[in-house]
């Protein structure tokens, strides 16, 4: 055994053992108490290029190289060290800053501590996680010094002294060593060792010792572009000092430990905090213990939570429940004229928040007669925080007018882009340069004396309603991932780039058991323009009278190898997302676009599926292999149908096109005989000039046989791969599945049609639903049909991609397409899903091995929970952009359109405008000038005005409004804004 | 919640402070019980356990089947080696009790009456047993491995010949199976935290030979990352013999000075060590 890597004798230990103790509880609310042996050691480097002693004993890794050192011998000055510095933040230094560390224009030749490092990852994993990233990149020059395994830096807690008083502690001794451990390199220009504290103590304790420390704040005014980055220290170091006028506005939150005893005693409640999309003092959360959501109605019930954190909630009594709002209450409207300065000296709730309130109490009252006031809840504790960047914009009223010139730091409000985050306070001395722009900022803190939360810019994206700026704003608020390719990634890439060709000779490697499919009569259809085109079929006659049917799919798996750096990026982004004028891509251009898209005229590698299908369209068997393929033909939905419609075309292609559409035929009723839901969104399509993709129109999108003939063979070949996965990975297959709706979800809408148009909706299966569906029909109204469709919609559950050992079988099930199994393979161009399912095929019919990252459940698992939020956030961001888009075409116009009431209030209505899919809302004050009387029936869903202006609304009732876009001059936000005409 | 074991990668540093080809620290005894045949105990890191040998002795009469972890040869004729192993409640963080029938524990047992089964002379003795009882105070990692050493170190306690010392160790990779990382560094001598975290394996050497006596990989772990694996952990075997043959001298060089042992004109060894 010659070949065996050896290993180097260790050094006999000369080091030192200490333990470490410490006491954790599990969730269950044990408390353990864990030891662990700490070796220290004196061969830790300074990893300072400086350093000529450390670098002799630098460690070395099993293939005896070491790590190269990291800190510059010349790092930047100051102006308080000319010399030059290496900077060493503590815990909270990094905590608040985070974004001030990415910074490219400072922030070099960072010295990380463990201590710091632990303490970070136990407060928050996402900011360890993007440290860890710094740490790792080249140019930042960030250095992990591992102080509490060097024998001279390391600091045992002593008796009586708190954590945290010990990690200063060991910050310091770390600070202090390495200031004279660089001494001793007797160069000329020693630099300075810079601590970054906020902690007055810790500062002071640090001066004492002759060490150099400075607060972020200080540090950051010393740099050169030091009022740009000001902004960006967060708010809370700052706060302490100005105010404290210990008026407490909000309620404590209970300790984590009583709430944890409280949930398990079934006397609290957890979940996750959602705020309503139309009343903003108004959250709801959905806890295990109750089929319904608890309402959490007002600011102190709400009690700072945020839309999306997990908090704890105790039920509210009896006398407090309440019906759910049947008011609109926008933020922006009742809170316009809040001052940002006078922050703590006001009421928590306003004067016309208490008047909202009164009204509301009124309306309560009046419907008790019929008794059904909800359980409510009020907010007792938050367990996690989900907040993350945020993108808004700085509301003009709350910025003095004198601060338009000069640099004083003063108060604005931050008005974000979604709805059901509250007003941002933030201070910037820059309020001139920021108003009118799309910002990036962060929540830091909520305290109990702040009516609202504190947060600090990160950066300005742009003007307000410029193309990129908003663009941008929506990526960055559906966290898409929008940066070019690192270079990692390109070097994935096939070398000869554009000029990659399928092998011309059938030896060569590639063509390993491949099926040459080239004289199959293959096509594809797609829509107009389409440049990544995934999947082309075809279709023939056998001589025993069945079909022979082909889909062929883009082999990407062939090009994207596991886990390499272009496999981890499409893991992250998940899926491509489309805007209106943009794409962002999940793989490099040069892959979905030319060597993977399944062009026309040119050989290209595929994943193919084939079937003999017999004339009923059931299948007589089906096989996977690996092919090359030579598209015929490239068509559009409405070429495809042309084609197929014109009778004197009689060329094999046509013909195995027709053929394929009477199978497709087939398949569809086999489908919806099966309870196969046909569900609806409202979808258009912005028409953009060419040139500069200023949208011109609107179009609702057109649907055409040929788009169900591609829809139906996708679905086919899906249901027949995820039946092959599975068998062959029982534990690890990647589905996705359509849970069934909970029946609670279609009440209201339910009721709402037996009231409103005599309609029965039975929701027992989803074939129930399906039929029922079909007949609510109003004669002369084609609409109104695809209105309830849209709103049954709503009320079901989304799809999610899982993995088979998560679920039992019977799980599995896709409810809305009524298949008992289902998986994604036919897009692996643009979603992250099907190229693992690539993976897992070629598996299973044993083309390659399978790779161990495609078979690790755990691993799995997290990309499957990853790729349904990406999957989600993809198709919001596209909606926002059609939102966005459909604004800036009616920009200038004004259009009357039909609308249909969607959703009433007491002081207002939804309406949806079915030629541009937007919902729009109607207030009563828009009705007229006063505000007309109104009278709501809640049982009837009837909304009837007196007074200045006299209409009868209803629901589903068919309106005529007049669309036109509108700009509040207050908060320079553009919106469609609607009025209506005639009920 | 302290650092993981991703990392590593940062400064070559492990969740402890070790290098990858470091073994924990490592203490042995011998003859720690007077009234027992032969004794140990054994700490490596945070590992604690100890081992109290009866025999050769007259096998108790039918020894209730094969239940217990035994090793026969066959037919009497070699001595049978039973190897009982108790966890205590308190050995493990959470404190959880593991009864008699613990499927994981026999095996532990069979493992280890197997190995010593064919390393130890046992034809010498016929018709009789041998009885390890094993007993975990507190476990850290490298379980198998360190129950091992204490066996070995007890059957040398007890005089019970062999071909040579078993010495164990546990080897593992610095990332999990999943990340495949080609680059991953062997790890020698895994605590309880890497061993959940990492795979590893279990490899017992006789004596400083490359001869492996036990092999045990109960993980998922890439082949291409097994040989350097391997040849770390034969490695860290020959240092733990190193460790254990210094124990045992220790402790005779001890009972010659104080009388208890005749000094052999046959012995190379230096007292004064």
């Amino acid at each position: 055994m010659t070949s065996l890597k050896r290993s180097v004798d260790s050094d006999v230990f000369a080091s030192n053992i200490s333990n470490k103790t410490y006491v954790r509880s599990t969730r269950s609310g044990k408390v353990q108490k864990i030891v662990r042996e700490v070796y220290l050691r004196t061969d830790i480097p300074c990893s300072s290029k400086l350093c000529k002693a450390c670098l002799a004993d630098a460690p070395r890794n099993a293939a005896q190289e070491a790590q190269p050192f990291v800190l510059s011998e010349k790092p930047a000055g100051t102006k308080a060290f000319p010399q030059g510095h290496y900077l060493v933040p503590d815990t909270n230094a990094v905590l608040n800053a985070m974004d001030l560390f990415e910074q490219t224009s400072a922030f070099y030749d960072v010295i990380i501590l463990q201590t710091v490092l632990e303490e970070l990852r136990n407060r928050s994993l996402p900011l360890y996680n993007r440290l860890v990233g710094l740490t790792k990149s080249e140019d930042k020059r960030f250095y992990v010094f591992f102080n509490d395994f060097r024998q001279e830096t390391y600091v045992q807690r002593g008796h009586n002294e708190t954590v945290n008083d010990r990690n200063d502690r060991a910050v310091r001794k770390a600070v202090k060593w390495y200031a004279e451990h660089l001494a001793q390199t007797k160069t000329k220009s020693i630099p300075a060792v810079v601590m970054l504290s906020n902690d007055k103590e810790n500062l002071h304790k640090a001066k004492e010792d002759g060490l150099n420390g400075s607060t972020l704040r200080e540090y950051v005014s010393t740099l050169e572009d030091g009022d740009r980055l000001l902004d960006m220290v967060a708010e809370v170091e700052s706060s302490g000092g100005f105010q404290k006028q210990g008026q407490m506005l909000y309620p404590e939150h209970f300790s984590v430990s009583k709430m944890m005893t409280g949930v398990k005693a079934g006397l609290m409640h957890q979940g996750i905090f959602s705020v309503s999309p139309y009343n903003y003092l108004e959250g709801s959360i959905k806890v295990p213990a109750f089929p319904k959501p608890l309402l959490i109605l007002g600011r102190e019930n709400i009690n700072r939570a945020i839309d999306g954190d997990v908090v704890v909630v105790e039920v509210l009594p009896q006398d407090q429940w309440k019906e759910p709002s049947t008011k609109i209450i926008e933020e922006e409207a009742i809170t316009k004229n809040e001052n940002a300065d006078a922050e703590g000296s006001q009421d928590l709730v306003s004067e016309k928040e208490r008047k909202a309130l009164q009204d509301e109490v009124k309306k309560t009252q009046k419907g008790s007669s019929e008794g059904r006031p909800q359980p409510t809840a009020k907010v007792v504790g938050v367990v996690r925080r989900n907040w993350r960047q945020y993108v808004g914009h700085i509301d003009p009223s709350s910025a003095s007018r004198a601060t338009t010139q000069g640099r004083k730091q003063d108060n604005v409000f931050l008005i974000p882009m979604d709805k059901k985050i509250p007003k941002i306070r933030l201070r910037t001395r820059q309020t001139s340069e920021l108003l009118g722009k799309r910002l990036l900022v962060t929540i830091d803190a909520w305290e109990r004396d702040s009516r609202h939360p504190v947060g600090h810019f990160v950066r300005s994206l742009g003007e307000l309603e410029t193309k990129a700026a908003e663009t941008e704003a929506l990526l960055l608020e559906w966290d898409v991932q929008y940066r070019p390719f690192p270079k990692t990634v390109l070097d994935c890439l096939p070398k000869e780039g554009h000029d990659w060709k399928v092998p011309a000779s059938t030896e060569d490697p590639g063509w390993r058991d491949r099926e040459d499919l080239r004289d199959l009569l293959i096509c594809s259809i797609d829509p107009v323009g389409c440049q990544d085109i995934d999947d082309a079929l075809h279709a023939q006659k056998l001589p025993n009278g069945n079909f022979q049917v082909g889909v062929h799919i883009a082999d990407v798996s062939n090009f994207v190898r596991p886990a390499n750096a272009m496999d981890t990026e499409a893991s992250i982004r998940g899926t491509t997302v489309y805007l209106v004028d943009k794409r962002i891509d999940m793989l490099p251009p040069l892959l979905g676009t030319n060597l993977c898209s399944l062009k026309p005229y040119v050989e290209r590698y595929a994943f193919s599926v084939l079937w003999e299908l017999n004339e009923n369209a059931d299948i007589v068997n089906v096989r996977f292999t690996k092919s090359v393929i030579k598209s015929r033909e490239a068509f559009s939905y409405e070429e495809a149908q042309i084609r197929i419609d014109d009778e004197s075309q009689q060329d094999d292609l046509t013909k195995g096109m027709r053929m394929l559409l009477m199978l497709s035929k087939k398949l569809k009723q086999k489908r919806m005989d099966a309870g196969a839901l046909s569900l609806s969104s409202p979808e258009v399509k912005v028409q953009t000039e060419s040139e500069t993709s200023d949208p011109i129109d609107v179009k609702t999108k057109q649907l055409l046989d040929t788009n169900s003939l591609v829809e139906e063979f996708m679905l086919f070949a899906n249901i027949s791969v995820a039946a092959k996965i599975y068998d062959a990975f029982p534990q690890t297959a990647i589905l996705r599945r359509h849970g069934a709706p909970p029946k609670t979800n279609f009440d209201e809408l339910s009721e709402q049609l037996r009231i409103k148009c005599g309609m029965e909706l039975r929701t027992d299966s989803s074939k129930a639903l399906a039929d029922s569906l079909d007949r609510c029909v109003k004669p002369g109204e084609p609409f109104f049909n695809t209105l309830v469709r849209i709103m049954a919609t709503r009320c079901m559950m989304s799809a999610e991609y899982f993995c088979s050992g998560t679920q039992a079988y019977p799980e599995f099930r896709h409810y809305g397409l009524a298949s008992e199994i289902y998986t994604h393979f036919t897009s692996p161009i643009r979603r992250y899903a099907d190229l693992l399912a690539h993976r897992q095929l070629a598996a299973a019919i044993d083309y390659e091995a399978v790779h161990p990252s495609v078979r690790s459940r755990g691993r799995l698992e997290a990309v499957c929970k990853n790729i349904n939020v990406r999957h989600r956030n993809a198709q919001m961001a596209g909606r926002a952009s059609i939102a966005y888009y459909v604004g800036q075409a009616l920009k200038g116009k004004v259009a009357e359109e039909d609308a249909f009431v969607m959703k009433i209030f007491s002081n207002g209505f939804v309406v949806l405008v079915p030629r541009f899919g937007i919902e729009g809302l109607i207030r009563l004050r828009d009705l007229a000038e006063p505000e007309p009387e109104s009278d709501f029936d809640a049982e009837s869903y009837t909304l009837t005005t007196s007074g200045s202006r006299e209409v009868k609304v209803e629901l589903f009732q068919k309106v005529k409004v007049r669309v036109h876009d509108h700009k509040d001059e207050a908060t320079g936000k553009r919106g469609v804004k609607m009025e209506l005409i005639s009920a | 919640m302290p650092l993981d074991t991703s990392t590593y990668s940062l400064a070559l540093l492990r969740v402890d402070g070790r290098r990858w080809n470091e073994l924990r620290r490592l203490h042995a005894q011998i003859r720690i019980q007077a009234a027992a045949d032969g004794s140990s105990y054994l700490e490596m890191g945070n590992t604690k356990v100890m081992c109290v040998l009866t025999g050769p002795s007259e096998p108790q009469q039918q020894q209730q089947g094969q239940r217990r972890g035994q090793a026969t040869a066959g037919g009497g004729k070699d001595a049978a080696i039973n190897v009982s192993i108790v966890v205590a409640g308190f050995a493990s963080v959470d404190h959880k009790k593991r009864g008699r029938n613990d499927k994981r524990t026999q095996e532990l047992e069979l493992i280890i009456a197997k190995t010593f089964a064919s390393v130890a002379h046992t034809h010498l003795f016929p018709h009789s047993s041998i009885s390890l009882a094993l007993h975990v105070l507190s476990a850290d990692g490298s379980l198998l491995a360190a129950l091992l050493n204490a066996a070995t170190l007890a059957l040398i306690d007890a005089g019970i010949p062999m071909s040579d010392y078993i010495a164990a160790c546990t080897a593992g990779s610095t990332s999990s199976y999943a990340a495949a990382d080609d680059s991953a560094d062997p790890l020698l001598d895994l605590n309880t935290q890497e061993e959940q975290e990492l795979p590893f394996i279990t490899v017992a050497t006789l004596g400083e030979t490359d001869r492996v006596a036990v092999l045990n990989c109960e993980s998922r772990v890439q082949v291409s990352r097994l040989e350097g694996m391997l040849a770390v952990a034969v490695d860290g075997c020959k240092e733990v013999k190193q460790l254990l043959d210094k124990a045992i001298k220790a402790k005779g060089a001890k009972m010659i000075r104080e009388g208890a042992a005749e000094k052999s004109d046959a012995m190379a060894m230096d007292l004064d060590e």
